[in-house]
């Protein structure tokens, strides 16, 4: 039934998927700002570039030169994977009819994308909603056939192209499009500082949550899997290091923490309840093996525990 | 002061620029948070007045506070700001008589330097009947008089404010995104002043911008330790360290090479801790 897994692209990462990621369904990169997503999803992309794929980046939040900017720090060239600017328009508050971005704008490849950034047409803004983005990628898949795609990010979508009222609805059928298309998906999804479970990781296949917090020496990386239906998968938050060749899990489990008071510093696990997370047998949370409690006993660093759900 | 790289837009505070690798990368929109009486508003206009001395054009949006009152704040710091261009957005005398349409109310703004903004002109802005200002009309009137005179730096304070006095929340999401994008079209490098975040929430300017400089103070004993951190900055290499600093008579500074006090540092990684 399960398919070969595809690899993800980043060292490590994948030995705590057990292999990489199941193809043809959704994935949620999640994090709060700062903590790797695009960086995650271009090697993602980069990696099926490299295998020959055909690779689309959707981009949402940021215009494409900007993405093409910032990611010339790293030392890969994204210039061969595609894109769709679907970066909304400058609103013009007025009654201008407006064209639907599906036929306005076309996929290029981030090379081609320019250094500029693409200016409102003053006569017919386009129209980004979740609707056209869903329809921009139906006529995309039958023109093209990718392998694999990156939404970046659902939560300006969410944010910025869906009335509220129909967002959960909106939200589950958006990942119901993406499962009909067949196509191995990673959408990023920021969060606040303080998160609780949302639609989005609960309609994903998995998620990759990427964390960033402050120990007193500077800036700590990692990165936990929250969620992967139909695999087994590593349960511990690993400490990642970005450079300039990019996100690299390390096999270290990360380290402990200073006690802090708990009046001050209620655990994140209190915050979260545990319901939207590991069906596997596995009790155990990525904050607990952090090792947030003291008699926490250190188990060995390349064991896989537990499978998860999805009735297999 | 450090050589700034050509490709960065200078922030005008001594120590900044280095924690940002360099300066911010022009054209974009950053938010500067804090809670109130952090110096959010005092680095903009440093901020403005750094722009302005690299001759650059400078427009502070001022919807917290009447024009006139910012110049005797920043003439209390001893700073001459006669250059920056300011568009007075403040609220202060609402006319509740009929609503005016947005088209009208683009056509209402009116820019002054700071050296002209006195009580007079605040008097003339009370005899106005104000408008209604939102996120949308906002947009319309930076748009009106960015296409009259190019600007390079701009400092909207604040936007939590404008959020307040925005009457619809419907498509407020939008409208900011929209704002920022035309910010970002028409060449601008800006600052968004906000109130410090709630952590529980993703507030949609902080999630768009491409930076954020957060101000932080706190009452240690007797004295007021400030410090300031870069939360985010997209594209650039930037200092994780919260660093101590300081507002004197010359202005704010910074001190990249310090560390902040244990005492404040323990607050701060209670905080994230929590927050993680």
């Amino acid at each position: 039934m399960i398919k070969d897994k595809i690899k993800t692209g980043i060292p490590g990462l994948d030995d705590m998927l057990d292999g990489g990621l199941i193809p043809g369904r959704a994935y949620v990169v999640s994090g709060t700002s700062g903590t790797g997503k695009t960086t995650l999803a271009m090697q993602f992309l980069l990696e099926g570039a490299r295998n020959a794929e055909r690779v689309l980046y959707i981009s949402l939040d940021e215009p494409p030169n900007e993405v093409v900017e910032n990611m010339r720090s790293y030392s890969w060239d994204i210039g061969p994977i595609q894109v769709f600017d679907a970066t909304p328009d400058i609103l013009s508050y007025d009654k201008t009819p407006v064209r639907d971005v599906s036929t306005e704008r076309k996929v290029v490849y981030f090379r081609d994308s320019g250094d500029q950034i693409r200016l409102t047409s003053d006569r017919s803004p386009a129209d980004v909603t979740i609707n056209t983005i869903q329809e921009m990628l139906k006529q995309e898949m039958k023109v093209r056939k990718y392998s694999r795609i990156v939404i970046d990010s659902l939560t300006a979508l969410r944010y910025f192209y869906i009335r509220t009222s129909e967002e959960n609805s909106s939200m589950i059928s958006f990942f119901r499009l993406l499962s009909d298309i067949g196509v191995t998906c990673l959408v990023t999804v920021q969060l606040p500082e303080i998160s609780k479970p949302d639609v989005e990781t609960h309609m994903a296949r998995g998620e990759i949550r990427l964390h960033k917090w402050f120990d007193g020496r500077g800036l700590m990386r990692g990165v936990t899997i929250e969620k992967y239906r139909g695999s087994s998968h590593d349960h511990r938050l690993r400490m990642v290091k970005i450079s300039s060749d990019g996100i690299v899990v390390k096999t270290m489990v990360a380290e402990k923490q200073e006690p802090i008071p708990e009046d001050v510093a209620p655990k994140v696990e209190k915050v979260e309840p545990a319901t939207a997370h590991h069906e596997g047998p596995s009790p155990s949370t990525p904050g607990e093996s952090a090792g947030s409690s003291p008699q926490d006993t250190p188990t060995p660093p390349d064991e896989h525990q537990g499978t998860g759900g999805g009735g297999i | 002061m450090k050589i700034i790289s050509r490709c960065r837009a200078s922030t005008g505070i001594p120590g900044l620029d280095e924690m940002l690798g360099g300066g911010l990368i022009p054209n974009r929109p950053y938010v500067v948070s804090g809670t109130s009486g952090s110096g959010k508003t005092t680095l903009g206009i440093q901020f403005l007045q750094q722009g302005v001395r690299l001759g650059e054009r400078a427009l502070l949006v001022a919807i917290d506070e009447p024009p006139a009152e910012i110049r005797e704040n920043v003439r209390a710091l001893g700073w001459d700001v006669g250059k920056i261009r300011i568009l007075d957005v403040h609220p202060a005398a609402k006319a509740y008589s009929k609503r005016v349409s947005l088209v009208e109310v683009a056509a209402q703004r009116s820019v002054a330097s700071l050296r002209e903004a006195g009580p007079t002109a605040k008097a003339e802005a009370m005899k106005q009947a104000s408008p209604e200002i939102s996120v949308q009309s906002l947009q319309l009137m930076l748009k009106q008089e960015l296409h009259e005179s190019p600007y390079s730096r701009v400092v909207i304070d604040s936007l939590t404010s404008l959020k307040k006095l925005s009457e619809t929340m419907e498509d407020m999401n939008a409208s900011i995104m929209s704002l920022l994008r035309f910010l970002s079209e028409s060449m601008v490098t800006s600052l968004i002043i906000t109130d410090l975040p709630d952590p529980t929430e993703l507030e949609p300017e902080i999630f768009i911008s491409r930076g954020e400089m957060r101000l932080h103070k706190r009452m240690v004993a007797a004295r007021l330790d400030r410090w300031i951190t870069i939360e985010k900055l997209r594209g650039s290499a930037h200092d994780t360290m919260p660093r101590p600093m300081t507002i004197s008579a010359t202005g704010i500074s910074i001190d990249p090479r310090k560390k902040i006090p244990k005492t404040s540092l323990k607050m701060l990684q209670a905080f994230t801790q929590y927050a993680r």
